[in-house]
């Protein structure tokens, strides 16, 4: 199978990698540039904790051939660690004790962030609707969804 | 220093005076939480270097038979492939398991489920490793299977091990049950089935390992990095001090962690590193995991109780059968902890309870949160509603009259003593839900759309009882920049345990949170801890912790009150700084405090070590005082249902747990969110199938667990202190419970809306709507 060059965007840097026609998204993200905060929970788009965005929408790196991604820009969480948004989501988690086993904490940030860039007031049902193609097995979300209103609320005070 | 900064410390410092305890029921973050929300790479398939080379297993495709051939040409020859490793690898002994001795790592000559390991595919990629593994050829001669415990304890059943198929029998006799049905006006018999259920880590169980010093280093996914480093040295045929484990931060474990699995992935990473003297990754997949990891056990479970006309318990009699799958793991431990709760939190004066912990040719189950626990409770919750029913009395009442308070005896005749707390919780869901009011509303429906409310109790013994010495050792360092690094064997997989056991240490020292710091666990640094099971750590861990402190503490205060010029009863320490009760205006701050510590050379190194009592009881009769204390609990669900579909939600639940002293209230809550939306899960929608052995819907598209959508939108959750003896300023147990109480509740709440007794978990509308169809009047409640 032949390989060849992609160019994407990944946080912002320009980057080329040499990629093969099956190779996934998450394993270019995590093998080749080292962003480890892309999980790997089922490799089937079900448990959604590899979610990143592209292009602006949030989708599972699992599903995504990095072929795809050829020309287009990818963020992840280590991209988001200065962001203003990003970091009162953060804070928020911990001081809510939203991230338990730590595993979905990423990809649930990605989530609010993607809502919090559209909502500075989500009611409780928009933040489910947010989070409901990410799977978290010890929070019973509750804690996760508190964060999350409260990540968004400060971000517009 | 800022006012605020000031105001803070004085008010830490009146709670000193007052000997209240600093840092205690205060909501601190968690020490992990920063990596966590940073997305650091802190797990194991993060630390993967380059140049490691991937294990792949590969398992039995029959579930019952005799490997007649293994042809591993196809995949061997496969681009990338190093080997193959079978039984023929293993220099030591082929054997991965936790309590019987009847688990081989790579299992040969018999296969005895799905699940069985045959061997691993290692390779220079992941893919490689992977589509070489399914070139495996294997040839079966078949044995006949079993999948039905039930037909598997019958005496002419095929043997799956030697010695029989019965792994494990447990009983308990309280006073006499045939008297007790004597004297009963109304007796009740009736079969509860569960079902397996998966743990579903979001981390499946994973391990590297890397040679080192003429053997291993091993980080992984676990619970118990002792046991894994017990098992692997097995395999390998070393001294388990060549081998070097290391629990990275694990993600998830609910059980199956402190089981066989971890063992399997670690061993098999760390047979090829010795062999290739690479550093090998061994991981498995959703699919993998989920077909070779321990769910929790199928029950069936039969009570025959019998009551009084005025609504009082008198005699149970009990069958309890679980299916352990092929092997026993855990399960041996978990069918006494099933037994012990045979008649949940009420009073029977006469028991009678036999349990059987049987082989089948399922794949194998173990431990999970609750261990036991909800299967013994969905029965027999479940027998108090059709009780409560029958007898024509409010379920409610019916449970007020029985359940434990102080004074009143259990299964195994302990004494319920002033520590118990269920009066209390019940008290707090009953006003919560609004229960009186709305059963009463609820008893006049009509229309196709009901609603119903369910209840369930909670007993929940703490401490490994009858499952072996309860112990815990912690290791604590003030380095000399004043830092407290703490060093433990029991392990951090999600709850936040391990940061409540520092918050134990951080109240007795006086010093914040922040100022400490927690080491990886480590088998060349930290003591042997027992597994970290049985939501132990706060309890066990947080008193090993407390005597660590206190010896530091025993060290340092005396120099403080000399270099205050006060006397040592003056001196306290809080938030950092030291100060004389005399003369408050006269402060040392901790760094200098150490400093100084560390110009005299003093020892500022210590170990706290803490053994829980004796849980004596006796195996003839089951009597005795197999838990140092309880936690109690109490949950009522609110359901809506629609007859004419079966569909029903939960729309509401309400929930109280006493948890004796809540050391972080955010992270007991932590724990009830997610335990109970776990329990729901189970109770409405979990359920791994499996079809002649083979698992039918092993990943997360066909296994379905509970998303953000799934929740009730009213969740009202209460912490209830009645200080317990055993923990830490009286702290009991709370990470397992909150899973118990969803599924009893929730199956009752849908047989007050319809009068649709469903027996078998998970209720799923398809049975609600059968059970309605099969009522001569579907609507009658």
């Amino acid at each position: 199978m032949t390989r060849r060059v992609i160019s994407l965007n990944v946080n912002g840097a320009e980057r080329s990698v040499q990629v093969g026609p099956l190779e996934r998204l998450i394993d270019v993200l995590r093998d080749e540039l080292w962003l480890k905060s892309v999980k790997e929970g089922c490799s089937t788009g079900d448990c959604g904790i590899c979610a990143v965005m592209v292009d602006g929408k949030l989708v599972n790196s699992c599903l995504m051939l990095a072929a795809q991604c050829d020309g287009r820009r990818v963020l992840t969480l280590e991209g988001l660690q200065n962001d203003l948004t990003m970091k009162r989501l953060q804070g928020s988690f911990i001081a809510n004790n939203a991230a338990q086993c730590g595993f979905c904490t990423p990809a649930m940030l990605m989530a609010s962030w993607d809502l919090a860039r559209h909502s500075s007031k989500p009611s409780t049902e928009e933040v489910k609707v947010a989070m409901s193609g990410i799977l978290c097995r010890c929070t019973g979300y509750y804690q996760i969804i508190d964060s999350v209103k409260q990540g968004c609320r400060e971000e517009r005070r | 220093m800022s006012e605020q900064v000031s105001q803070l410390l004085d008010s830490l410092r009146e709670k000193a005076a007052k000997g209240e305890l600093l840092y205690i029921g205060e909501n601190i973050a968690r020490v992990d939480s920063l990596e966590k929300v940073l997305g650091k790479p802190v797990y194991t398939a993060d630390l993967i270097p380059k140049g490691t080379l991937y294990a792949k297993l590969f398992h039995s495709s029959v579930p019952h038979g005799t490997i007649r051939a293994m042809e591993l040409g196809a995949a061997k020859a496969y681009p990338g492939v190093l080997g193959v490793l079978t039984w023929r690898d293993i220099p030591g002994l082929n054997q991965s398991s936790a309590v019987l001795p009847d688990r081989q790592l790579f299992a040969e000559p018999v296969v005895r489920s799905t699940a069985d390991i045959l061997g691993a595919v290692v390779a220079e990629t992941l893919p490689a490793a992977t589509e070489a593994a399914s070139r495996v050829r294997v040839e079966y001669t078949p044995i006949p299977a079993n999948y039905d415990p039930m037909e598997a304890l019958r005496p002419d059943a095929y043997k799956i091990h030697p010695k029989g198929n019965i792994a494990r029998q447990m009983k308990i006799r309280k006073g006499n049950v045939e008297d007790g049905f004597a004297k009963s006006d109304v007796i009740i018999e009736k079969t509860y089935k569960t079902q397996f259920q998966d743990a579903t880590p979001l981390e499946p169980e994973v391990g590297l390992a890397i040679p080192e010093d003429g053997g291993v280093k091993v980080i992984g996914s676990m619970q118990s990095p002792h046991h894994t480093q017990a098992a692997v040295a097995k395999v390998i045929g070393l001294p388990p001090e060549k081998v070097h484990v290391i629990q990275a931060i694990t993600g998830g474990a609910f059980g199956p962690k402190s089981d066989e699995t971890p063992f399997d992935v670690c061993s098999t990473a760390a047979l090829a590193a010795m062999k290739y003297r690479r550093p090998v990754f061994c991981g498995l997949d959703r699919e993998d995991s989920m077909v070779m990891h321990t769910k929790r056990h199928p029950f069936v479970i039969s009570h025959k109780t019998g009551v009084t006309s005025d609504g009082m318990l008198v005699a149970d009699e009990s069958m309890i059968v679980g299916d352990t799958g092929a092997y026993a793991s855990l399960g041996v431990f978990v069918i006494v902890r099933a037994t012990f709760h045979t008649v949940g939190a009420y009073e029977v004066p006469n028991v009678k309870a036999d349990s059987y912990l049987v082989y089948t040719n399922n794949t194998y189950t173990g431990s999970l949160r609750g261990f036991g626990g909800p299967q013994a409770l969905f029965a027999i919750e479940s027998q108090m509603e059709e009780l409560a029913r029958k007898l024509g009395m409010d379920p409610l009442e019916f449970r007020l009259r029985n359940m434990l308070v102080p004074g009143k005896k259990n299964a195994t005749s302990a004494v319920m003593d002033a520590s118990c707390g269920l009066p209390e919780c019940v008290e707090k869901v009953v006003a919560s839900s609004n229960y009186w009011e709305k059963a009463a509303r609820y008893r006049d429906q009509t229309g196709s759309v009901r609603r119903g409310l369910g209840i369930a109790l909670l007993m929940h013994g703490n401490s490994l009882g009858p499952e072996g010495n309860d112990y815990g050792a912690v290791h604590m360092e003030i380095e000399s920049d004043g830092t407290v690094s703490v060093g433990t064997g029991l392990t951090e997989y999600g709850t936040g345990a391990i940061s409540g056991l520092m918050q134990v240490a951080s109240s007795i020292l006086g010093v914040p949170l922040t100022r400490f710091k927690l080491e990886r666990p480590d088998t060349t640094k930290h003591r042997e801890s027992g597994p970290t099971v049985a939501s132990r750590v706060v309890v066990i861990g947080g008193n090993a912790a407390m005597k660590a402190a206190e010896k530091l503490k025993g060290t340092l205060m005396p120099l403080a009150a000399q270099m205050l010029k006060a006397s040592p009863g003056d001196v306290a320490l809080v938030d950092g700084v030291a100060f004389d009760r005399q003369n408050p205006s006269a402060t040392l701050a901790w760094n200098d405090l150490v400093a100084e510590a560390y110009r005299r050379g003093l020892n500022l190194k210590e170990e706290g070590f803490y053994m829980a009592p004796a849980a004596p009881w006796d195996t003839e009769s089951g009597q005795g005082t197999p838990y140092v204390q309880y936690t109690w609990g109490a949950l009522i669900a609110e359901v809506e249902v629609d007859t004419e579909t079966g569909y029903y939600k939960v729309v509401g639940v309400h929930t109280a747990y006493d948890v004796g002293k809540a050391v972080n209230p955010a992270g007991v809550l932590g724990q009830i969110y997610g335990g109970t939306v776990q329990g729901l899960g189970y109770a409405m929608m979990e359920e791994l199938i499996h079809k002649d052995g083979f698992v039918v819907n092993p990943n997360l598209g066909d296994y379905y667990i509970p998303t953000s959508m799934d929740i009730p939108a009213e969740f009202k959750a209460f912490i209830v202190e009645v200080p317990g003896p055993l923990g830490p300023f009286g702290a009991k147990i709370i990470a397992e419970p909150p899973i118990v109480l969803p599924g009893p509740a929730i199956r009752n709440a849908v047989l007050n809306a319809t009068g649709v007794s469903v027996d078998e978990l998970p209720v799923t509308s398809e049975k609600v709507l059968m059970g309605s169809k099969a009522r001569p009047s579907p609507l009658a409640v």
